[in-house]
């Protein structure tokens, strides 16, 4: 890997092309979510990585020396040793590393379209054109009206409350997206891969046809990634998806978002933020399915108290347009008027729909994701695939992880299984949540005795700003071993600091080696190395003892 | 300083010692280290008693309050100005996000102060709840030592009263010190900055370290024009040189005139304000001058000498691995002792003392990869060794891993400023042996670096840990080429 050409940690004389490379090998993806309101589980990390079952584990020696690109005895002549269909994250990982390895490469990808279809798409993938960097650019605008209401506690005042126009904010991140788009073709170019314009479908194992032309290759990556999915409901047109929400010509006045999935909980706090009034309609009690669940109880608090309204336990039925253009929405308990949009944020599908998989023999699952093996490998030993076309964990690094793995397999005579332990993930919702590792629900049910530390606080900014906002923090840690299982976070920074923690967790480290770090002071992040006692200890077998412990001043000190 | 290890159970148990005390412990200095201490100690069952001088925003040798510097004169009173300041770039960099703000938005520097002092208050108040609620008695009044174990304890009104205890442990502190020039009264510390009556329009800081940048940083983000004056070539001596650049760059980038290798030669009374005039011959206005030039252990009237408590040239008392000070039964913890003068540190110091003394668990403090952070704008934060340590003390070669990028906001916003990160690692273990970051949220992100960096991960554990997307930190995960390998032995 060393030999990699690294699109990170330029000279600082080079800052300008840092700067465009370090935002351009960002990448990730909004997960696709299971049919309305059932989803997040992407969000989780499993204790163990889920695979789909009906595929044969084979060995991978024999495929790697079989068909590895190295000497395989394959006598056809092919036009590239791998053509990659779909230059999102996964993709464009895969391609590059496969070139950096000595193989020959192609890859198409749709035009760009800031709005996706099945003939428009553009390099840099859901992650840079319509998930994550977009999603975050209107993250960051939005969370300036909370900052000017916290700058008012420190004495800053304005003559008039700041205005927002939506146009600049829309012009200048498209005016972004258009050069990240550009950057990733660079970026492929520079590492000798073929791009090719069109859309791609298999013809048969070793053939792509991109708007009529062949192409032959040793092995084909699927990297399609996923697509935004609505419901069938009566008036479902007048609704907009993730896709259509990052671009709209204007501001809504009043929206509602049908989800309560990190999506759904995203945009309610972009708009709620750009001062649009926001519903959010869930099928369920609680927002978040597959969250821990007092993290789940804690941001929809905070979020209220910003001002988004949940209507929770509705099933939506119909959406209804009335002559002055406003829309209604019709649940099963209510209907609201006066929309100028109704968004449904209720899950995506893998883009697999018309390539050609089913022909070729490559199994698809009900929800037409394309069964893989833990190397990436189709049931066609010569079709791979990564990233949200497989609905494994759907995340921008975790496609990057697959594409690097199936590179090094493959062309880099190293099998490698993308490992997805303790894989750290944010919600950007406002307050954002971090988490990495096993909630509470998953570590009891896994280890069974588990002890909790949580801490609720205000932070010093809110207690200057007078703003309700607080911090909930929580660790999981494992009762026999000491071991961290889990961190959650919600709260300003959560995503930051989560990240090195994830490190931490994924080491396997005890809470004695986090009680053992000094805090950095004044920081919120400092309290996970300060949580000295136990919220509580939960036994399979709970003993009077064992319970009077838990309110004992000093419990860490022994075991 | 090397002593005996304490065994368990063996302190305190001598016959000698048997004597009746007032109390098992008396506390001299009632901030981060001594309050920590304090309440540990009694919850070990100790009949603990601690001193500390009448609240004052404005520390002098009568003056103080409980909380310390940390919580009156610190690191909280400082992090309020460097929010309130921070609204500034907030202000710039939102209009590319669609933001319209009128040309000026209004800083009222009293409702900042006003709220500052409302917030020191209430966590002075609580302070006191949380040693009333372990039981920790509280006397208001300047301690000093009588004898190895007597207190006498001065009140406001001048009267005195004299307590004995088994053990006395000094956590006093530190004040803010003036350089010795000409004019010098004119100039203010750092304890005065943090109430100001009016913010200054020009403000001139003499010093390199953190208070310094963070208060350079804290006035140009309020609206003042900043000159900033410090001996040598960069700001914050002792860090990693290349993120000292970086500080110095984006100092001067939001607006901060620099004058390195350059010192403040005398001060005097100027019709316009205060007459500046520097080494260099230059002369320039100023409203206020901060000397930001050290701390000095806050350790002249306690009658230390007398009873033989030992403090080096700085005046810090001399302490064993332990903190425990010459004398057999008087403990000393915080920057009273010059360590590492840093509020967790107090905080881990007076715990250990604690538990060694009354917990019957002799323990040391852990200075290894120890993190901190300063708080200009952007900070920096650090943990482990710099580039230039790590070479002192290297075995094998080092690996330089070093990442300057844009951030994201910074995309839009269209400020011109670098986000860097660093790591260092021992080529022959693979360990990360540092790691630094200058940028926005560095401070947070680095406290779990800190808990991997403490337990010794290496770079493949780094590596081996997945993003989260889109944030600075994920930087820290993915730095797969080495920018540079430097040899062991070395000149840095």
């Amino acid at each position: 890997m060393a030999a990699a050409p690294s699109l990170r940690a330029p000279p600082l004389t080079l800052a300008s092309t840092a700067a465009a490379l370090r935002t351009f090998s960002r990448t990730l993806v909004l997960q696709p979510q299971k049919p309305l309101f059932t989803s997040s589980r992407a969000l989780r990390s499993p204790p163990l990585p889920r695979f789909p079952s009906n595929l044969p584990r084979r060995r991978l020696a024999t495929r790697a020396s079989a068909d590895g690109g190295n000497g395989a005895p394959d006598p056809r002549q092919f036009d590239f040793d791998l053509f990659t269909i779909g230059a999102g994250s996964g993709g464009v990982r895969a391609s590059r590393f496969a070139a950096t390895y000595g193989a020959k490469v192609a890859i198409c990808e749709l035009p760009f379209s800031t709005i996706s279809s099945e003939s428009a798409g553009g390099v840099g993938g859901t992650c840079v054109l319509r998930g994550c960097v977009p999603k975050k650019l209107l993250v960051y605008s939005s969370k300036y009206s909370h900052e000017f209401e916290e700058s008012r506690g420190f004495g800053w005042t304005y003559e008039a409350d700041p205005m927002h126009d939506w146009s600049t904010l829309i012009a200048n991140k498209n005016a972004e997206l258009q050069r990240l788009t550009g950057i990733y073709k660079n970026i492929l170019q520079n590492s000798g891969v073929t791009l090719i314009e069109g859309r791609g479908k298999i013809v048969d194992p070793h053939t792509v046809d991109v708007d009529g032309k062949h192409y032959t290759a040793r092995h084909i990556l699927i990297s399609v990634g996923g697509r935004p999915n609505l419901p069938d409901i009566p008036g479902i047109e007048h609704a907009i998806d993730s896709d259509a929400a990052l671009d709209l010509p204007s501001k809504p006045e009043k929206i509602a978002i049908v989800g309560g999935g990190y999506i759904a909980l995203e945009f309610a706090g972009i708009f709620n933020g750009l001062k649009s009034e926001v519903h959010v309609f869930i099928r369920q009690k609680k927002v978040l399915r597959g969250f821990d669940e007092e993290i789940r109880n804690f941001v929809s608090e905070q979020m209220s108290l910003r001002g988004i309204e949940f209507h929770t336990e509705e099933t939506p039925q119909a959406i209804l347009k009335s002559s002055d253009g406003l829309l209604s929405l019709r649940t099963n308990k209510e209907t609201v008027d006066g929309f100028s949009h109704i968004m449904f944020a209720t899950g995506r599908r893998p883009n697999t729909k018309n390539l050609g998989l089913e022909d070729v023999g490559v199994e698809l699952a009900k929800n037409g994701a394309i069964l893989v093996d833990e190397y990436s490998q189709t049931s066609v030993d010569s079709i791979w695939a990564v990233g949200d076309a497989t609905d494994r964990l759907n995340l921008t690094p975790v496609a990057l992880m697959e594409g690097g793995a199936f590179a090094k397999t493959v062309f880099g005579k190293e099998p490698t299984v993308p490992d997805y332990r303790a894989v750290p993930s944010a919600v950007f919702c406002q307050p954002p949540i971090g988490q990495v590792g096993l909630t509470e629900e998953q570590a009891i049910q896994e280890y069974g005795d588990v002890d909790i530390y949580t801490a609720n606080f205000r932070p010093l900014k809110a207690t200057l700003s007078g703003l309700p906002d607080r911090d909930f923090m929580k660790l999981i840690v494992c009762a026999s071993t000491n071991k961290v299982l889990g961190v959650h976070m919600c709260g300003e920074d959560s995503p930051e600091i989560i990240q090195g923690i994830a490190i931490a967790v994924k080491a396997g480290l005890t809470k004695a080696d986090f009680d053992s770090t000094v805090g950095i002071h004044p920081t919120s992040a400092e309290e996970f190395v300060t949580m000295r006692s136990p919220t509580r200890k939960i036994r399979k077998d709970p003993s009077p003892a064992m319970e009077k412990n838990v309110d004992e001043v000093r419990p860490d000190r022994n075991k | 300083m090397a002593r005996k290890m304490l065994i368990d159970g063996e302190l305190g148990q001598t016959i000698e010692e048997e004597k009746q005390y007032d109390f098992d412990l008396f506390v001299i200095g009632a901030g981060s280290g001594g309050v920590r201490a304090s309440r540990t100690s009694a919850s070990f069952g100790a009949k603990v008693a601690i001193c500390e001088l009448p609240f004052h925003p404005i520390s002098s040798e009568v003056i103080g309050g409980i909380g310390g510097t940390c919580v009156i004169r610190g690191c909280v009173p400082k992090k309020i100005l460097v929010y309130g300041a921070q609204f500034r770039g907030e202000f710039e960099d939102c209009r590319n996000f669609g933001w319209e703000l009128s040309d000026q938005v209004d800083f009222n520097w009293k409702k900042l102060l006003h709220n500052k002092t409302q917030e020191i208050t209430r966590l002075n108040g609580i302070y006191k709840r949380l040693l009333s609620n372990a039981g920790v008695t509280m006397f208001e009044g300047e301690g000093k030592l009588i004898d190895a174990h007597l207190v006498e304890v001065t009140q406001a009104d001048g009267t005195t009263k004299q307590y004995s205890a088994k053990h006395i442990l000094i956590a006093t502190g530190s004040r803010a010190q003036r350089v010795n020039i000409p004019g010098k009264e004119l100039a203010i510390t750092s304890d005065e900055a943090l109430s100001l009556d009016e913010l200054p329009k020009r403000a001139v800081i003499l010093g390199g370290g953190y208070i310094a940048v963070e208060f350079a940083s804290i006035w140009r983000g309020l609206g003042a024009e900043v000159d900033l004056f410090y001996r040598k070539e960069l700001p914050l001596r002792g860090f990693d040189d290349e993120m000292r650049a970086v500080v110095a760059k984006n100092l001067e980038g939001r607006g901060i005139r620099l004058h390195p290798g350059t010192n403040l030669s005398e001060l005097r009374n100027g019709e316009d304000g205060i007459r500046v005039l520097t080494d260099h011959g230059d002369e320039i206005t100023a409203d206020v001058v901060l000397f930001a030039t050290g701390r000095l252990p806050n350790t002249k009237r306690l009658n230390l000498q007398a009873v033989g408590v030992e403090v080096d040239k700085t005046g810090a008392i001399k302490v064993d691995e332990y903190s425990r000070t010459t004398v057999p039964n008087i403990w000393a913890v915080g920057d009273v002792t010059n360590r590492m003068n840093l509020t967790p540190v107090a905080l881990m110091e007076g715990t250990c003392f604690s538990k060694t003394v009354f917990g019957g668990q002799p323990t040391k403090p852990d200075y290894i990869s120890i993190p901190c952070a300063v708080f200009c704008i952007p900070p920096l934060s650090v943990v482990g060794l710099s580039e230039q340590q790590a070479l002192e003390q290297a075995k094998s070669d080092i690996l330089v891993y070093t990442s300057s990028f844009n951030p994201m906001k910074n995309t839009i916003s269209g400020r011109q400023e670098k986000t860097i990160m660093k790591l260092i690692v021992d080529s022959e273990t693979d360990k990360v042996l540092g790691a630094s970051m200058c940028g926005p949220d560095a401070p947070e992100i680095m406290q779990g670096l800190a808990v991997a960096l403490k337990c010794g991960a290496t770079k493949a554990q780094f590596d081996s840990t997945v993003g989260i997307h889109p944030s600075a930190a994920e930087e820290f995960v993915t730095m797969r080429s080495i920018t540079r390998r430097v040899a062991a032995g070395a000149k840095p």
